[in-house]
C-alpha cells in the first residue's frame, strides 16, 4: 500500500541498527533508517546545536554507539559502570572532564553514585552544560514477566542532585515526530501513532497533532483504556495491530498490496 | 593533566536558584540591617527558651574543626538546665555513631541529643506502631536505628554488591511483608536495589515510602559538593511516581518528635543554624524561636538583602557570642 512505516523506541539501550536487527530477526522487514530510539533523538538534537564538546553518559552502549555515530565524543557510559569514589581517602575527591558539554540520561542498569555525581558535578559546575534526557519512563517491560524500574528512574535521580531541569527528547516529546516529517517529508495529519502506552504514544501523537491508535496487546488494559480516569483518549484503539488486516479485502482494486 | 574542577561551599549559594520553600511565612517589613542580637536579646533569648536545637554544619563546626567557644557554650547551657540537640540529616550514622564524631572533636554529648535522621526513620515507624518489615536503601545508621526499635529490615549495605542481569524472563522476587522502604542516603546505590525497593511499594499493599531527607548535594568534604540524598529519594520518585513521606528537616515531625518528649512549647524551643532557607524557615514554620548564626553559609549580605523573606528572631555571628552574658544569665537564673 505505500505506506510508510516507522518504529519508534523509548529504549536508549539498543542502537537502531541493532533494533532493526532484532526486527528481522522476528521477521519484520526494517532498516536502521526504519527505527528511531530516544538515543538516536539525543544524538541528533546535540547535532542541530553544532555541539563541539563531550557528552558525559548515564546510559548503556546503544547510547554511547549513538552518540558516537553522531560524531559526538563521550565520557562514561558502561566504561563507568564498575567505578567508585575512593571512600577510603581522607579527602575523597573527583574530577570532572572540564570539556563536557551535556550529560546525557538513558535507562542505565549500572547506574552507581560515581556515575550520579559526575554527571551532577557537571551540571552544578556549568550552567551551560545541557541536562538532555533520552526518556523519562517510569518503568518498562525490559523482561517478558515483570516491569523493571525505567530511565526515568535515572534522570529523576540527577534532577534531585543538581536542581535542575532537563530537555527531554523521546517520547512525549515533539522531537522525534519533527524530525521524520521533515526528513520524509510528511505531512503531519498524514501520521499515525500506534502503541501501547497512554502516557508515552497516545499524548505524543495527541500533542504534536498525528492521529493515534491504541493497542491492546502491551501494558494498557481496554478497562484502564475506557476508565474515568482516564484523560488520553486515542482517536482509535484495537485489540492488536493485526487488526488492520480485517479491512484488506476491503481495499479497492486500485490499491496495490507489494 | 586536566584542570581540576572545585567549588567552595557556600560559594555557589548566590549562584543558582535555591529550590523554593515549601510553605512561605508571612512576613511584615524588616528594617534593614538585621542587627546581631544585643545583650538585653541573648539574656531575652536564654530566659525565654528551654531547649537549643542546633544544626551542625556551620553551627557546632565546620568541617571537621569545632568553632571555638562552642564548648564553653554548651557547657553554660547545660549549666543553666537547658535541653540541647544536635540535628543532622545525614543518615549513614545512627546517633551512636555520629556520638565518635562529637567525641573525637572534643564535644561532650549524650547519644540521645543527637537527633539523625537515620534516628528520626526509626522514631516515625514506632510512633506509628509499624509492625512490618523495612526494605532499606541506605547505610548502616539506619539499620542500627531500627535494630534499637525492634523493627526488622532488609537491604541497606548487603544489597551493595547485588546485580541485575536481565537475561531472557528474568524475574526479581520480592518479600511481600515489606510494609515500608525507607531510603536515605546510600553512596552503594545501584540498579538492583532500585527495582527491589520499586516492586514494594507498587506491588505490596499500602506500602510507605519514607525519607529520611531530600537535600541536594551533602558537604562531605570542603573541597567540593557530593550529590546528597536528594539523588537517591529521586530515583524512587522516578520509577514509582509516588512522593515520600519526609522525616528528616524541614519537615516537622522531628521538631513535633522532640517537643512532645519535652512537654515544651514550640516558642520554648530555639532552633539554631547557619541556613535560612532550610534551618530558619523549618524553625519558623515549626513555630520555633530562630537563630542564625553567620558562622556558616549565610553571610550579612544574604541576610540584609532585599530578597531575603526570611526574618531570624536573633542574628549571632557566631553560636559563642552568647558568652558575653554568661554572668549576668548565670545570675538570673
Amino acid at each position: 500500500m505505500q505506506k510508510k512505516v516507522f518504529f519508534v523506541t523509548n529504549n536508549a539501550t539498543k542502537s537502531r541498527a541493532a533494533n532493526a536487527a532484532k526486527l528481522t530477526a522476528l521477521g519484520i522487514t526494517a532498516t536502521a533508517a526504519d527505527v528511531y530510539t530516544s538515543s538516536f533523538a539525543a544524538a541528533a538534537y546535540l547535532k542541530t546545536t553544532s555541539f563541539s564538546k563531550k557528552a558525559y553518559v548515564v546510559g548503556e552502549q546503544g547510547l554511547v554507539d549513538e552518540l558516537t555515530a553522531a560524531g559526538i565524543a563521550c565520557v562514561g557510559g558502561p566504561e563507568h559502570a564498575g567505578k567508585e569514589v575512593d571512600w577510603s581517602n581522607p579527602e575523597p575527591h573527583m574530577e570532572v572532564d572540564p570539556e563536557v558539554g551535556a550529560v546525557v540520561v538513558g535507562l542505565d542498569r549500572n547506574i552507581n553514585y560515581f556515575k550520579l555525581q559526575y554527571a551532577t558535578t557537571c551540571l552544578i559546575n556549568g550552567s551551560s552544560c545541557m541536562f538532555i534526557a533520552c526518556n523519562t519512563d517510569s518503568r518498562g517491560h525490559f523482561s517478558s514477566s515483570q516491569e523493571w524500574a525505567g530511565a526515568g528512574t535515572m534522570v529523576a535521580a540527577i534532577i534531585g542532585s543538581s536542581e535542575r531541569e532537563p530537555m527531554l527528547l523521546g517520547k512525549p516529546a515533539s522531537f522525534i515526530l519533527d524530525h521524520l516529517c521533515a526528513t520524509h517529508q510528511i505531512p503531519r495529519e498524514k501520521c499515525i501513532v500506534i502503541g501501547d502506552r497512554l502516557d508515552t504514544d497516545i499524548l505524543w501523537g495527541n500533542q504534536n497533532n498525528a492521529g493515534t491508535c491504541c493497542v491492546l496487546t502491551g501494558v494498557t488494559s481496554e478497562a484502564q483504556l475506557l476508565s474515568p480516569d482516564n484523560k488520553v483518549q486515542p482517536k482509535l484503539y484495537m485489540d492488536s495491530l493485526a487488526e488492520f488486516l480485517t479491512v484488506k479485502p476491503l481495499l479497492p482494486a486500485s490499491c496495490v498490496i507489494m | 593533566m586536566q584542570a581540576l574542577q572545585r567549588s567552595l561551599p557556600g560559594a555557589r549559594a548566590g549562584a543558582r536558584p535555591v529550590r523554593p520553600a515549601r510553605r512561605m511565612v508571612a512576613c511584615t517589613a524588616t528594617a534593614r540591617p538585621i542587627p546581631r542580637a544585643t545583650n538585653e536579646q541573648k539574656l531575652d533569648l536564654l530566659k525565654r527558651v528551654e531547649c537549643f536545637i542546633f544544626d551542625c554544619d556551620g553551627v557546632i563546626w565546620l568541617g571537621d574543626k569545632v568553632i571555638d567557644g562552642v564548648p564553653e557554650t554548651l557547657d553554660m547551657l547545660r549549666g543553666m538546665g537547658k535541653k540541647v540537640f544536635f540535628v543532622t540529616n545525614n543518615s549513614t550514622k545512627s546517633r551512636a555513631g555520629y556520638m565518635s564524631k562529637f567525641q573525637s572533636l572534643g564535644l561532650d554529648v549524650k547519644a540521645e541529643e543527637i537527633y539523625s535522621s537515620s534516628y528520626a526513620a526509626a522514631a516515625y515507624l514506632e510512633s506509628i506502631n509499624f509492625n512490618k518489615k523495612v526494605y532499606v536503601i541506605g547505610e548502616t545508621g539506619i539499620l542500627e536505628e531500627l535494630d534499637l526499635k525492634g523493627i526488622r529490615h532488609l537491604g541497606g549495605p548487603g544489597d551493595a554488591d547485588k546485580r541485575v542481569t536481565l537475561k531472557s524472563g528474568e524475574y526479581m522476587e520480592h518479600d511481600h511483608d515489606v510494609g515500608a522502604v525507607v531510603v536515605g542516603f546510600d553512596r552503594y546505590i545501584n540498579y538492583y536495589k532500585i527495582q527491589y525497593a520499586t516492586l514494594c511499594i507498587r506491588e505490596n499493599p499500602g506500602c510507605l515510602f519514607i525519607a529520611t531527607n531530600r537535600d541536594a548535594v551533602t558537604h562531605l568534604t570542603d573541597a567540593q559538593e557530593w550529590a546528597g540524598n536528594g539523588s537517591m529519594v529521586g530515583a524512587i520518585v522516578g520509577s514509582t511516581k509516588r512522593e515520600p513521606t519526609v522525616v528528616g528537616k524541614p519537615s516537622d515531625f522531628m521538631l513535633k518528635n522532640i517537643s512532645a518528649s519535652l512537654g515544651l512549647r514550640p516558642d520554648q524551643i530555639c532552633m539554631v543554624g547557619d541556613r535560612l532557607d532550610t534551618d530558619i524557615m523549618f524553625g519558623k514554620n515549626g513555630g520555633l524561636t530562630t537563630s542564625l548564626v553567620l558562622s556558616g553559609v549565610t553571610t550579612e549580605e544574604v541576610l540584609n538583602s532585599p530578597d531575603n523573606k526570611v526574618i531570624p528572631d536573633y542574628v549571632l555571628a557566631k553560636l559563642p557570642d552568647l558568652l558575653t552574658v554568661k554572668e549576668m544569665a548565670m545570675v538570673a537564673a
